[in-house]
């Protein structure tokens, strides 16, 4: 008879671990893989709503082709947000480093600023964020409150201009300043990792450099930075993925759009399959450039 | 002589000037950031006359609660708080035990293809929630669980599956199988976790003759105090602000905040209320009342769990 008690160690060590991971592996299955596969099933069909149900007809590669070579909103709203993340990532990456290496010091009202900073983690959401966008964002820009000096980029412009610099790098200028709420409210969780990832690093480090004669500024760009490039690479994937899958996004709108207000569910599933994969390569092409500068600490 | 300014600076001016930028930047800082809620506040607590009165920049002449007890009836306050409390602590504590069991798993068993399968488990969420939502509707509509309900109703001739759809289960049955939203983050945040623990506690266990699932849930659970508050806390806050899910699993048959919120605009200017309003001065300030009645709560858990939360970052050590 089978018995729990006679298997050898390693084997009953492998049979827990695979009890510990099968509710995962359920759910997996249950709300990933199989519609995953459904979808990637729908991509490749006419889907149509009859009275009788979903109906679909099979037409190859044709949904694809469509959103390539035909459809011009696709191309663009992809194109955009790929140049987004161009942005998004460095800054918030700058951002959130430098937030969190101000926490991490011991100063005088660090826990209510600690408090503060996480405020995005908790309050920013999809809908409270396109409110604050629309109204409190603007009403600056109106010129109503005095914060005209900080979100506005007018005046900077201006300056800008006089300086020689050209209409394109005004514009990038631009750009960047005009992100700047919506980016700082959405590194906290940026933050949040950096800050952990500066609390692991191991204060050993410091000591041994200061009694060597570094200085904090030296300190930072030998120990802090390569020691965090862990946490780095984390932070830009996530930033990544957050960015491309965020529901204000151009592409995610389109999709949503697409099958929800034009009923259009194969195309949409073909649309988004596209979208994923793009993601994907993004991501490998990031993961590839920059795995040989991470540092791995020895422990 | 440069000697002597840099033992000047080094001795006496560099701690001033230094702490002296350090509260400039941070008080910079925090004005950004408390800025959207001192706005909402500070909108809210006023009349409408005064939105574009220019002698009033922050604080109102006359303060008027209207602007709550007008948005409180719009939104059905009560109504939405309930549900978006049983979606978010429901959720939250399903994520905790689920995650932290899975993660658990992931963190001290090998087993095989244990390295693949935690790469899937970060594809969850790589991959957009847009490109299978439709599948997962049509599952959750039509929910029969590996046609298991299909055999039950054989034998039994009931249903052969049941809708999800309006029912708390759609969220509560993805976060139960640790594949609910970002379920995939609090894996890998508890992986982390209990990666970083030590080994003895488990070997102590294990003499003392407890099972693996006894040394989890009486040991390793208990110990990952701060990574459960940081989990909780994610999983209700991001449960709390989900509006896509929201709207397709609850849609209008059970209102949360995100939902009521996003169409309060609307509800206040619609002829379903017994007063339509169509200032938009009066709208803009009803608004920033509705935004912060939504958060409040929100922000009263966060102020109380908020020093768990800020001492975890120390020790969740990811690395």
């Amino acid at each position: 008879m089978f018995r729990l008690q006679t298997m050898p160690y390693p084997k009953k060590k492998q049979l827990y671990g695979l009890l510990f991971i099968l509710p995962w592996a359920i759910g997996f299955v249950l709300f990933f893989a199989g519609p995953l596969v459904t979808s990637l099933k729908y991509a490749f069909h006419n889907m149509e709503m009859t009275p009788a149900g979903l109906k679909g007809k099979f037409i190859g590669w044709e949904n694809f082709r469509y959103a390539i070579f035909k459809d011009p909103e696709f191309i663009r709203e992809a194109a955009n947000s790929f140049v987004n993340i161009l942005y998004a990532v460095p800054l918030i990456l700058v951002y959130a480093l430098f937030v969190a290496v101000l926490l991490k010091n011991n100063f005088r009202g660090r826990g209510f600023m600690r408090a503060v900073a996480f405020l995005p983690v908790i309050i920013a959401s999809g809908v409270l964020m396109d409110i604050l966008k629309e109204d409190v964002f603007s009403q600056g820009m109106r010129g109503g409150v005095d914060s005209v000096y900080l979100f506005g980029g007018g005046g900077i412009e201006g300056v800008l201009t006089e300086l020689g610099f050209g209409p394109k790098l005004i514009e990038v200028f631009n750009n960047v300043i005009a992100r700047i709420f919506d980016l700082t409210w959405r590194s906290g969780v940026q933050v949040l990792l950096f800050l952990a990832g500066l609390h692991a690093i191991s204060g050993d480090l410091y000591e041994a450099s200061s009694v060597e004669g570094a200085r904090p500024w030296e300190q930072f760009w030998k120990i802090t930075l390569p020691m965090l490039t862990p946490i780095m690479l984390l932070n830009i994937v996530y930033t990544i993925i957050d960015t491309f899958t965020d529901y204000g996004n151009g592409v995610i709108l389109m999709i949503y759009d697409t099958a929800f207000s034009q009923v259009r569910f194969g195309y949409s599933s073909a649309l988004s399959w596209l979208y994923c994969l793009a993601i994907g390569l993004f991501l490998g092409i990031v993961y590839l450039l920059l795995r040989k500068r991470i540092v791995h600490s020895q422990d | 002589m440069n000697a002597r300014l840099q033992g000047i600076w080094n001795k006496r001016l560099r701690t001033p000037i230094v702490s002296a930028i350090r509260y400039a930047v941070l008080a910079v800082l925090a004005y950004q950031l408390l800025y959207p809620l001192l706005y909402m506040l500070s909108m809210a607590l006023r009349r409408p006359e005064e939105v574009t009165d220019p002698s009033v920049i922050w604080i109102p002449k006359t303060f008027s609660l209207q602007n709550f007890t007008d948005t409180l009836r719009v939104m059905d306050f009560w109504d939405a708080f309930a549900n978006s409390m049983y979606v978010g602590v429901g959720c939250g504590l399903l994520d905790v035990v689920s995650c932290a069991f899975v993660a658990y798993g992931f963190a001290r068993f090998r087993f095989p293809f244990s390295n693949v399968l935690f790469a899937l488990v970060i594809l969850t969420l790589v991959v957009p929630v847009q490109t299978i939502i439709l599948p997962l509707y049509a599952d959750m509509k039509y929910f029969d669980a590996f046609g298991l309900m299909k055999l039950w109703s054989a034998v039994t001739g009931g249903p052969g599956s049941i809708s999800l759809i309006g029912k708390y289960a759609s969220f509560y049955l993805p976060s139960l199988f640790a594949m609910g939203l970002r379920s995939g983050l609090y894996i890998f945040i508890f992986r982390q976790f209990f990666a970083g623990m030590p080994k003895e506690l488990e070997d102590a266990a294990y003499v003392d003759g407890y099972g693996p699932f006894k040394t989890f849930f009486r040991i390793m659970l208990p110990n990952a105090k701060n990574a459960v508050i940081t989990v909780f806390l994610f999983s209700f806050v991001w449960h709390w602000n989900e509006y896509y899910l929201s709207n397709l699993w609850l849609g209008n048959l059970k209102k949360n905040f995100a939902i009521a919120l996003s169409s309060l605009r609307v509800d206040l200017q619609s002829v379903v209320n017994v007063q339509t309003i169509s200032d938009p001065l009066v709208v803009l300030t009803r608004i920033q009342a509705g935004a912060l009645l939504s958060i409040l709560p929100l922000l009263v858990l966060y102020l109380v769990t908020q020093r768990y939360f800020t001492d975890s970052v120390e020790h969740v050590g990811i690395k």
